[in-house]
């Protein structure tokens, strides 16, 4: 064992590590409301008259209102995120660089060592097919609070929401297809989830990172420096 | 070209009659009641004005709704606000003697007159799938918008395809503003869209001599401003979460919400839920259907009508998001612990570099 070689590497600031978690709860709580809006699959007001059932139970009209609050939390905690991205380089750690080959040589390596073609893999803060999921989930995000949005302003197609986002609507080839895009979204940032929780712990259990815990310390161990360490030193 | 006020009083009617009806139209055409004396102005000083109206590849319920019109009725716009100079389904004449009438026409009032189209331009085969007068339809509907004013598009056809662009699109019909790109368009869409709404938006054009505020799709304001869903006499059930499950069920004998048969109000933008059809008698909804969203762009390739999530757009898959998103799911949760499982077997010390 060569436990003396440790090095622990504060990399997450204490700004994402809170967004991390308030996203995951924004995320979460959208998912499970999200899929009841799709698909309300049962009766919250069983025994009240449709006019005054209104917040009295768990009806179509609450969980709606969850939903739309749990989105501008999402939408403001991305927009935190992003800006937090200016300030510490630990926090750029979405961005691929493609523009170096190393990036791409990188790339295949962590594909064939998941395969389980190579055994080992260089020692990354944050490795190249990371990064590059990262940067597509920030995308997804994006998409998601846009034709979200652009749903939620056309109440009123004169209104701030309308003219921000409703631009989306014909590119998407009507409002319906907007919702459709909007729910099969919302499958693949689940999709990405399940990845994501695995990997985390996988990382901890066999490489040793300490990775679940750096979410709430900010630090990870390392036995060895990390070929990318200058982007949070 | 005499004015309203004196078409109004060569057929006999009274200053009090005339007034009344002003007053009726300022609120068809989703006008504040402080509007109601320069709606009269208009009404005794703009000219009436000629329109042609021209019908592509179309099935015509367009004309069928117009003719419906009760407020005010389609035999008075017809008659007495517009000058309809050509329309081959409604007027007398046909053939050679009104295809020389619309050229006449399109000279005579060049710059000054509507076209109304309805149905659309189908470009396949140097448009040989629709043929007026021994020519394409192309042809006709370019040659008819040159000096025209504004163009109206009546319908879903003139404004998106409608069902005959629909999935293959054989005849690669398209909307009109694919074709005509110089002119002001007003889509008054709708499967047919409803008769109030064709002959307030005309009346806007005629009384106010300017084309509506249009949304950013092209759409009169006034009667595309609001989702089916929004004006819903049924919002409370959907608010409730009371859901008709299927046709023969509890809810739908109680006139709970369609949402869950497929109803496209949430996704749709028409005047149903307020205008009504049949002078305000009834609409698809209150007759206990879902709304099929006729007035939105590919409304008949979002099917199935009668599902709220429809199937993945994957050939052979034959399940909606919901489904195939939980078996992925399922597969990615079985993969990692898989993955998990043989990553640990095979795990090494982590060197780097060797």
């Amino acid at each position: 064992m060569r436990e003396e070689t440790v090095k622990r590497i504060y990399i997450f600031s204490p700004s994402l590590r809170i967004w991390h978690w308030v996203n995951f709860l924004s995320i979460l709580t959208l998912f499970l409301t999200g899929l009841y809006i799709g698909n309300p699959f049962f009766i919250g007001s069983v025994g009240h008259e449709a006019t005054y059932a209104y917040a009295r139970n768990l009806t179509m009209d609450f969980i709606r209102l969850i939903h739309f609050s749990a989105g501008y939390v999402l939408l403001f905690s991305f927009l935190f995120r992003l800006f937090i991205a200016f300030f510490y380089k630990g926090d750029r750690l979405f961005i691929p660089k493609v523009w170096r080959a190393n990036f791409w040589k990188g790339l295949v390596e962590m594909v064939l060592h998941y395969i389980f073609i190579k055994p080992w893999h260089r020692t990354y803060v944050r490795n190249p097919l990371a990064r590059l999921a990262y940067l597509l989930l920030y995308l997804a995000l994006a998409f998601m609070i846009i034709t979200g949005f652009a749903m939620y302003g056309l109440s009123d197609p004169s209104g701030f929401w309308a003219k921000l986002f409703g631009w989306v609507v014909p590119l998407l080839g009507g409002e319906f297809m907007v919702h459709m895009w909007h729910h099969w979204f919302a499958w693949l940032i689940i999709i990405f989830a399940i990845v994501h929780v695995y990997l985390v712990i996988r990382f901890d259990v066999i490489e040793k990172e300490g990775e679940v815990s750096s979410m709430f310390n900010g630090m990870k161990n390392f036995k060895e420096t990390p070929v990318d360490v200058e982007d949070v030193a | 070209m005499e004015t309203f006020w004196e078409t109004f009083k060569r057929h006999g009617v009274n200053r009090r009659d005339f007034l009344r009806f002003a007053t009726l139209m300022t609120g068809i055409m989703g006008l504040s009641p402080s509007m109601i004396p320069q709606v009269v102005k208009a009404m005794e000083t703009k000219p009436r004005v000629p329109v042609l109206w021209i019908h592509g590849l179309e099935c015509t319920c367009c004309s069928e709704s117009f003719i419906r019109s009760a407020t005010p009725l389609a035999s008075d716009v017809l008659l007495s606000m517009i000058s309809l100079e050509y329309d081959d389904t409604l007027s007398a004449a046909a053939g050679e003697d009104l295809e020389k009438h619309r050229k006449e026409i399109i000279k005579k009032y060049w710059g000054n007159y509507i076209l109304a189209v309805e149905g659309n331009p189908p470009l396949g085969e140097d448009g040989m799938y629709c043929i007026v007068n021994g020519e394409p339809f192309l042809k006709h509907l370019k040659e008819s918008a040159e000096g025209a004013k504004a163009v109206i598009a009546w319908g879903s056809c003139a404004s998106w395809g409608c069902v005959q662009a629909a999935k293959p699109n054989p005849t690669t019909a398209v909307s009109i503003d694919k074709v005509i790109k110089d002119k002001p368009i007003i889509k008054v869409p709708g499967c047919p869209p409803i008769a109030e709404v064709m002959t307030g938006v005309i009346m806007h054009l005629v009384l106010f001599d300017s084309i509506p505020p249009l949304d950013s799709q092209g759409r009169p304001k006034q009667f595309y401003g609001n989702r089916i869903h929004d004006t819903c006499y049924r919002r409370a059930f959907f608010n409730a979460g009371q859901f008709v499950e299927r046709f023969d069920d509890e809810g739908a004998k109680k006139g709970w919400c369609l949402y869950k048969v497929g109803c496209r109000g949430p996704t749709t933008y028409n005047s149903c839920g307020n205008i009504r059809w049949y002078n305000g008698l009834s609409y698809p909804i209150q007759a206990g259907h879902g709304c099929i969203g006729c007035s939105e762009e590919n409304f008949w390739d979002n099917g199935p009508f009668y599902q709220r999530l429809t199937t993945i757009p994957v050939p052979s898959v034959e399940a909606n998001a919901d489904k195939v998103g939980m078996a992925v799911a399922a597969a990615a949760a079985a993969g990692a612990v898989a993955h998990g499982v043989i990553s640990k077997i095979r795990s090494k010390p982590n060197k780097g570099g060797e």
